[in-house]
This record gives structure tokens, C-alpha cells and sequence, in this order.
């Protein structure tokens, strides 16, 4: 999160504003270090039953939506990187992320509707996700799940993580999720295998950003 | 391909068991918000007492209906019911009238919500952002309402 309080930084308009907002049912003990870390100066929200997330019809991190002075969504749902990114060593290094995000959200705080990168309102409601039913009704079974397992009742916590993801297998958010819980961690085999299904398929595993780099 | 990252594996397991409510209780689940009821009717659905209602989702009881903001919802004998003398609010009926999904856990008698459709529809059609209540850090309650003049990015993340 350290890249977000250099773009707030940077930015430094008063009329800007950034939530950060982790998507972490591990809570404060696990996302409070890492914000802290960053001495954020932005709102930093620890969103434990992903409440931010469906709100927006989100399904993985990072995703974002830029919001006007009016309320009006004028960008939604990308995969949203603030800079390229590059972790490992150089003979196993991996690199993610682009470098025309920040300058396109910067042009947006500066211009504002005049910006190029302001969609309309065909395109924004174009790219909210549609939910089905079913998919609305993961949010509940996961929200239980966790209810459950603050409460220390970690099987039924585990029948309705299961639920879930059998409600809404798109959202790779359940997903990992999920996986935080298991030993292999959330990044593990599983979470390696899900990402290559991705990748022979050639789905997108962010909707991809529609920018010109 | 580096070795992928998990933040903090030894912190995800802190949870010591504890009750979930008193006994005889129910709880809804709606919006990341626990609401206890100490009292609800008998039947197949959850049956609240009305006074209930509006600190569970939101929407209170006038004469034209079961109204949130400028949407009303015109009662029947089907969401309001007496038994024993005691008048009810279906809560399950409600959401089936309004097609927002719902998991009931009998054995710990939790009802979990998921969002009322009719509350996303400014968002699905015409692009303007959902209401949400959720505290910071610090714990301020932020609402998407909090944030009309400015400009904002809302972003998320994770520690998996």
C-alpha cells in the first residue's frame, strides 16, 4: 500500500480522496501491519466480510472505481496497479502491473469530466459485472462463514466457505479467501493451478484495462 | 516464477469459540452488521417484531407500505401477520417479494442477507455508486454519501 500514499502524495489535491480498502477476513491482525507500514494518510478500511467488494460487483484484488463530486461511477472493475511491479530475485523474478494507471488517474483528478479517461455512463454500467442470484447469494453464505468462524466454530465456518464458492465459482476474492485458511496458504498449488486454468483458457483474470500503454 | 506471498499465516487462525448470541435468540446478518433479536414468531420464515425492522435493513413502516429512501413496498397480510395477539414482519417473505437472497443456519438460528436488489439499482442502470456504511480504521463510519464534492478512488486489496 506504500504505492497508494506516494500517488495520494503526489496528487495532493483536497478534493481527492482514496479508500484502501483490504478485503481480508484475517482483519485488523493481518491487514492493520501492512497498511501501517505504508503511514497511509488516505481512509484505510479493513472490509473483513468484503462488504466493499459486492458492493461493486468485484470478484478479485486489486479492483477499483473512480467516483465523481456527483456520486457518478466514471471508471469500474480493472485490475488496478499503480506501477509495475517486480518481486523475487532475477532469476525468478515476476513482474505485474503497468505504468499508465497513475497517469490516467492523475489527468482524471486534473480534468475531471474533460478527462479522456472519464467513461460514460453506457460504458461504466456496460462493465458492472452481472450477479446472478446465486452469486448475490454467495455474499450472505460467506458472510455466515465468517460469522462462524470469529466465533471459533471453524466446521460449519468450512461448510458455508464451501457453499459459497459453490454459489459464486467466479470470484476468485472466495477463492483465496478461502485458501488463507488451508496449509497451503492462498497462494499455494491450488491458487497456482486456478491461475493456469486461467491462463490455457485465455480468461481474463482481471477485466482488462482499457488503456492505451 | 518466485515463490508466491501470504502475509501473516500464523495470525489467521486467532479465533477462540464463543457463543454467537444468547440462548433462544436469532441473528441477521445484513450489510457486515450483526442485528440479535431476543424475540421472533413461530413459522418456517423469520418473523420479526416490526420495530425491528429498520435496524436490520433500513426500512420503516408507514401507512403506504415498508418504505426505504423513495421506494415503498405496499404491505399484505402475507408480510404482516398476528399471532397470539402480536403482530409480525415477515423478514423472509420481504426478501422473496424483493429477490434478495438468504442462507438460514437453523442450528445457530442465523438468517444472513445478502443485498436487497432494488437498493443496486441506481448502480446497474445508471452508473451511480452504491450506498455503504462500513467504519475505518480509526473508526469512523464512511458512507459513499460521506463523499459527495469529492473525487474518489475507492481501491482494494489483500494481504493473501
Amino acid at each position: 500500500m506504500p504505492v497508494w500514499q506516494q500517488v495520494y502524495e503526489e496528487i495532493n489535491d483536497p478534493d481527492f480522496v482514496i479508500l484502501c480498502v483490504a478485503e481480508d477476513t484475517g482483519g485488523e491482525a493481518v491487514a492493520g501491519p501492512i497498511f501501517d507500514a505504508a503511514k497511509p494518510t488516505y481512509i484505510q478500511i479493513v472490509d473483513a466480510d468484503h462488504i466493499i467488494s459486492s458492493a461493486f460487483n468485484f470478484v478479485n484484488v486489486p479492483s477499483a472505481a473512480w467516483i465523481d463530486e456527483e456520486g457518478r461511477i466514471v471508471r469500474i472493475d480493472e485490475g488496478t496497479y499503480a506501477k509495475i511491479h517486480e518481486l523475487g530475485n532475477e532469476e525468478q523474478s515476476i513482474k505485474f502491473g503497468n505504468d499508465v494507471y497513475t497517469p490516467a488517474l492523475r489527468d482524471w483528478v486534473e480534468k475531471g469530466a474533460e478527462s479522456e479517461f472519464v467513461q460514460s455512463v453506457e460504458t461504466v454500467t456496460g462493465n458492472i459485472r452481472e450477479l446472478s442470484f446465486d452469486q448475490q447469494k454467495a455474499d450472505a453464505a460467506f458472510r455466515l462463514a465468517n460469522l462462524f468462524r470469529e466465533h471459533g466454530l471453524t466446521e460449519q465456518a468450512e461448510e458455508y466457505w464451501n457453499l459459497t464458492q459453490t454459489l459464486n465459482p467466479e470470484s476468485i476474492n472466495f477463492f483465496r479467501q478461502n485458501l488463507t485458511l488451508s496449509a497451503e496458504g492462498s497462494a499455494g498449488q491450488s491458487f497456482m493451478e486456478r491461475r493456469g486454468e486461467y491462463e490455457s483458457q485465455k480468461k481474463d483474470y482481471y477485466r482488462p484495462l482499457d488503456m492505451d500503454s | 516464477m518466485a515463490a508466491a506471498f501470504m502475509a501473516y499465516p500464523e495470525l489467521r487462525h486467532p479465533f477462540e469459540a464463543k457463543p454467537i448470541h444468547a440462548e433462544g435468540s436469532a441473528s441477521v446478518l445484513y450489510q457486515g452488521r450483526q442485528i440479535t433479536l431476543s424475540e421472533t414468531g413461530s413459522g418456517p420464515g423469520l418473523l420479526i417484531n416490526p420495530a425491528d425492522l429498520k435496524r436490520i435493513n433500513g426500512f420503516e413502516l408507514k401507512p403506504e407500505g415498508a418504505c426505504y429512501a423513495d421506494m415503498c413496498i405496499p404491505l399484505n397480510s402475507k408480510l404482516l401477520t398476528t399471532q397470539d395477539g402480536q403482530q409480525w414482519f415477515d423478514l423472509t417473505a420481504f426478501a422473496d417479494l424483493l429477490e434478495q437472497p438468504y442462507v438460514f443456519d437453523q442450528a445457530s438460528n442465523v438468517w444472513s442477507f445478502a443485498e436487497i436488489p432494488a437498493k443496486r439499482d441506481n448502480m446497474m442502470v445508471n452508473g451511480l455508486a452504491p450506498d455503504f456504511e462500513i467504519p475505518d480504521r480509526q473508526g469512523n463510519v464512511i458512507r459513499m454519501t460521506d463523499l459527495k464534492g469529492k473525487k474518489a478512488l475507492i481501491v482494494t486489496w489483500s494481504s493473501w
